[in-house]
């Protein structure tokens, strides 16, 4: 036991003397996590839009009033329909809507008035948005009697903000490479240094090795992972908590300890720092990517939702969403618990006994 | 001509050498001898124009004072980086490689040049491997290969930075002969660095670097002339003096014998004259009692096997207690990977290991003895983001010493070998021959019956080597340690009761020190002794 508390010790003290791989997983858990909310943005925002108005202006002023921030600029007036596009080419503007000399006319004549729309489709989520919202808006404008009225109610997250979904899911991501590439280098660096013969010499049983280095930078993961939660989860970003906060670490727990045992496979099979960051960078993108957190799994094509099955990140990404966002109980969190414990057990069982072997 | 005036280098602020200055005539070859760490890279580096300096160099009528401006002398530049086969590629052969260095120089192929290149070919005896990759030479002949690209666009200012470090004692003596015939032939200026002392009689002129500064210049016999007063017999004395092995240093006047020094004595006078006394150290008697003539270790037909290559073949070793054992050969000739198959860092392909009477058949006959042996590894690999003594903590933990037990151990090591001023610092920023003891007090914390040592004096100064071999002596009469050793340095078996010597990952002789003396009194030095068995 005071074994593995000193060998604990000496890589908590290691780690926290490199001074650059400090630095780096700080970065990471604070201000990548704040960038992914805030810089990836899906919905329109901020759209710069053009107008060419030839009707009487009246009927037309009505509608672009109701082009407003935070979704629309002010809009900008051009004189013809060729100033227009070159805006467009030019990326002045994403949209441009051309009002004809017989808009208002038709409008009150009920003769199908119709506006030009020109739009950017480079950018092409954004501009499917504005159009969406462009759309609504003219509905206001429509005399249809629509049969069916819809009325929302957006549950978990009123504002539908993505920001706060990103964040999450980056802060999940994070934690995936960081625990994979931590473990790992705190193996591989004595490789490199050639302190590893020593540590094979030590009259120690080397299971007591792997296990209080692979704690250790657990250790290190979660620290960071409260940090993140506190500071920019909750205090920048304002995700609400609607379930167990400590189902939450308990569940992260579990799942660090699952990518530690990918680290330790990836420190048995590289030789050097270099090695270990290919690899990781081949073997979590498409845990990463597979997991859910950027796209639903039921959108992806069935095999790769086969596959998705398997990763660890899934059920930890579903987790983790359950308990932030719809608040559920631990006793429906039990399948996520569940799916990261089988496949964490299976998972650092093979890293275990893979680094074991170099021995 | 090459003149260098107040030539001063400095790494991150730390001066590395300062006020150079010297002049060296055509047909000239000038050795730079000292320590790793002594300047001798650094002053190459900045006379080849690859690293900024201060100061000015002057090479006939160009002069230059910064990287840039020795562009204008580069065609006239042979150079040579430290390391063996650095300049080489592995997967190109001899031929692919002449070529390469043909074009990249843009040298014109005519008959001229053909006939030079045969002729440097037949010097370095390399005509008949034209065919063969770089990767697969043993490392005296990758230095020969090495020289001969460097010499091929016709250098006038070949500049070699320890071209002869780690090399078998043959292959070094025929760099050597290139080195000269090609002075003399061709009227090149040639400055080599070298750790060896026994190469500075080959050379016109020396240099003794320590501590980035000329100590001592001249040809080797005025060198040794200049000291002669200051060496004697071993004595004891009150004046201020170093004693190491049978010789005392003293500036003063002493009543005995003189002694015929040699280049070494010249740290040892340097350091009397710069008043760095040596540290005492002495090592306390244990308490047990020391059974002699007990076999510790005993290795039968041990054999390793990397593809095709046989890194060690049939090597039957065997190292007795109280006995300190060196293991002896170039780089590449199987030392590091002999050792490693001792300790269980590397799996047999062949033979068998006894350690203590024990057949070593698995990884639980070697766990139960662990703690029975101590290692150093090659660069004494200890933990860089700890300071010394946390280091010695963490070791003394992990061997289950108590931690009041420990901290008196660490307390009394310290002072014993001499590092106590270094405990709260990082093995970093440490001088090789601190950080080389440090290791040793690691290594012998949980007090163990036999002792490895992977190469522990390559880059150390002549004077923490001397230091070391003493304290290995101490270790062997007052602990009954049996010590196993390698080391590239041949001079150095003189220190060990009994030598292997390593050829190609054979064993080539073994035998008790004495006895090398018996079978060639001829011989003045252990380096003209193994050379019979590399012939």
């Amino acid at each position: 036991m005071k074994i593995f508390l000193t060998i604990l010790l000496k890589e908590l003290v290691s780690f926290f003397r490199s001074f650059g791989l400090v630095i780096l997983v700080i970065y990471f858990f604070t201000a990548e996590v704040y960038v992914a909310a805030n810089g990836m943005e899906i919905e329109a925002k901020n759209v710069a839009v053009g107008v060419v108005d030839k009707s009487a202006g009246g009927m037309s002023k009505k509608i672009l009033s109701n082009l407003h921030s935070p979704e629309f600029q002010t809009p900008k007036f051009y004189k013809s329909q060729k100033e227009l596009s070159d805006a467009i080419y030019n990326k002045d503007i994403m949209v441009g809507m051309i009002f004809d000399e017989q808009f208002e006319k038709n409008y009150y004549k009920n003769l199908n008035p119709t506006i030009n729309i020109l739009i950017d489709s480079t950018t092409a989520s954004q501009s499917l948005m504005a159009i969406g919202y462009i759309q609504n808006i003219l509905m206001k404008f429509n005399n249809l009697k629509l049969p069916v009225a819809l009325k929302m109610h957006k549950l978990f997250n009123q504002n539908a903000d993505t920001g706060l979904f990103m964040g999450v899911s980056e802060l999940l991501s994070v934690i995936t490479l960081l625990t994979t590439i931590l473990t790992a280098i705190a193996f591989v660096k004595e490789k490199e240094s050639g302190t590893w013969d020593i540590m094979l010499l030590m009259p120690v049983n080397p299971k007591i090795i792997i296990l209080a280095k692979s704690l250790s930078q657990i250790i290190i993961i979660m620290l960071g992972v409260t940090i993140s939660v506190g500071l920019i989860l909750f205090q920048s970003l304002d995700v609400p908590i609607n379930g167990n906060l400590l189902n939450f670490f308990i569940l992260t727990f579990f799942y660090v300890a699952t990518t530690a045992g990918i680290g330790l496979f990836i420190a048995a099979v590289s030789k050097n720092i270099m090695q270990i960051s290919q690899l990781s960078i081949v073997i979590m993108m498409p845990i990463i990517f597979l997991s859910g957190a950027w796209t639903p799994i039921y959108a992806m094509h069935p095999l790769l939702q086969y596959i998705s099955a398997i990763t660890p990140l899934s059920y930890y990404i579903e987790g983790c969403e359950s308990i932030f966002f719809r608040g559920t109980e631990f006793i429906d969190l039990l399948p996520y618990f569940g799916g990261v414990l089988i496949l964490g057990v299976i998972l650092y069982w093979y890293g275990f006994r893979k680094i074991g072997k170099l021995f | 001509m090459l003149e260098v005036k107040d030539l001063a280098v400095s790494h991150k602020k730390k001066l590395a050498i300062k006020n150079l200055s010297f002049k060296v005539a055509d047909g000239e070859i000038l050795g730079f001898i000292g320590a790793d760490g002594a300047g001798k890279s650094s002053a190459l580096n900045a006379i080849a124009g690859v690293i900024k300096f201060d100061g000015e160099i002057l090479y006939n009528e160009f002069s230059y004072k910064s990287p840039k401006e020795a562009q204008k002398v580069k065609h006239d530049i042979g150079y040579m980086p430290q390391g063996i086969g650095l300049v080489l590629y592995k997967t190109l052969t001899i031929k692919e490689h002449l070529d390469f260095f043909t074009d990249i120089r843009d040298i014109k192929i005519d008959r001229e040049f053909l006939e030079y290149k045969n002729h440097l070919l037949s010097m370095a005896g390399l005509e008949k491997f034209l065919e063969r990759r770089a990767g697969d030479l043993s490392g005296g002949m990758m230095q020969k290969l090495s020289l001969v690209c460097t010499m091929l666009h016709r250098p006038k200012l070949l500049i070699l930075d320890e071209p002869t470090t780690g090399v078998d004692p043959l292959s070094r003596i025929e760099l050597w002969e290139i080195l000269q015939q090609s002075a003399k032939e061709f009227n090149t200026i040639s400055i080599i660095s070298t750790a060896y002392m026994g190469e500075a009689s080959k050379m016109d002129n020396i240099l003794l670097f320590d501590e980035g500064e000329i100590i001592a210049r001249g040809n080797s016999e005025q060198l040794i002339e200049e000291i002669k007063p200051f060496v004697y017999d071993k004595i004891e004395t009150d004046k201020k003096h170093i004693t190491i092995s049978d010789t005392t240093y003293c500036l003063e006047n002493l009543e005995n014998q003189h002694q015929k020094p040699t280049l070494e004595s010249l740290f040892f006078v340097n350091a009397l004259k710069k008043d760095r006394l040596l540290p005492k150290l002495q090592i306390a008697k244990s308490k047990e009692s020391i059974d002699k003539n007990v076999v510790v270790m005993k290795a039968t037909k041990i054999t390793k096997k990397f593809g095709d290559f046989y890194a060690n073949r049939d090597v039957d070793c065997e190292l007795k207690s109280g006995e300190i054992l060196g293991l002896l050969g170039a780089n590449g000739a199987g030392k590091t990977t002999f050792i490693k198959m001792l300790l269980g860092l590397l799996p047999l392909d062949g033979g068998e290991l006894e350690l203590f009477d024990k057949k070593i058949k698995n990884s639980d006959d070697r766990n139960k003895l662990k703690s029975q042996i101590g290692y150093v590894s090659q660069h004494f690999a200890l933990y860089d983001d700890m300071t010394v003594r946390e280091n010695m903590m963490f070791f003394a933990s992990i061997h289950k010493i108590e931690t009041l037990k420990a901290i008196k151990l660490i307390d009394n090591y310290s002072k014993e070998l001499g590092f106590e001023k270094y405990l709260d610092e990082m093995p970093k920023s440490l001088p090789l021959g601190i950080n080389q003891r440090f290791s040793l007090a690691v290594s012998i914390l949980h007090e163990p019956k036999v002792l490895f040592l992977d190469e522990p004096t390559s880059g150390v100064d002549a004077i923490a080597r001397a230091q070391f071999w003493e304290l290995l002596k101490e270790l062997k009469n007052k602990r009954g340690i049996s010590i196993l050793i390698t080391t590239h340095y041949m001079s150095e078996a003189e220190f060990c009761d009994r030598v292997v010597l390593l050829k190609d990952g054979e064993k080539i002789a073994d035998d008790r020190v004495e006895n090398f003396y018996k079978k060639f009194p001829d011989a003045k030095s252990f380096e003209e002794i193994f050379l019979e068995y590399f012939r």
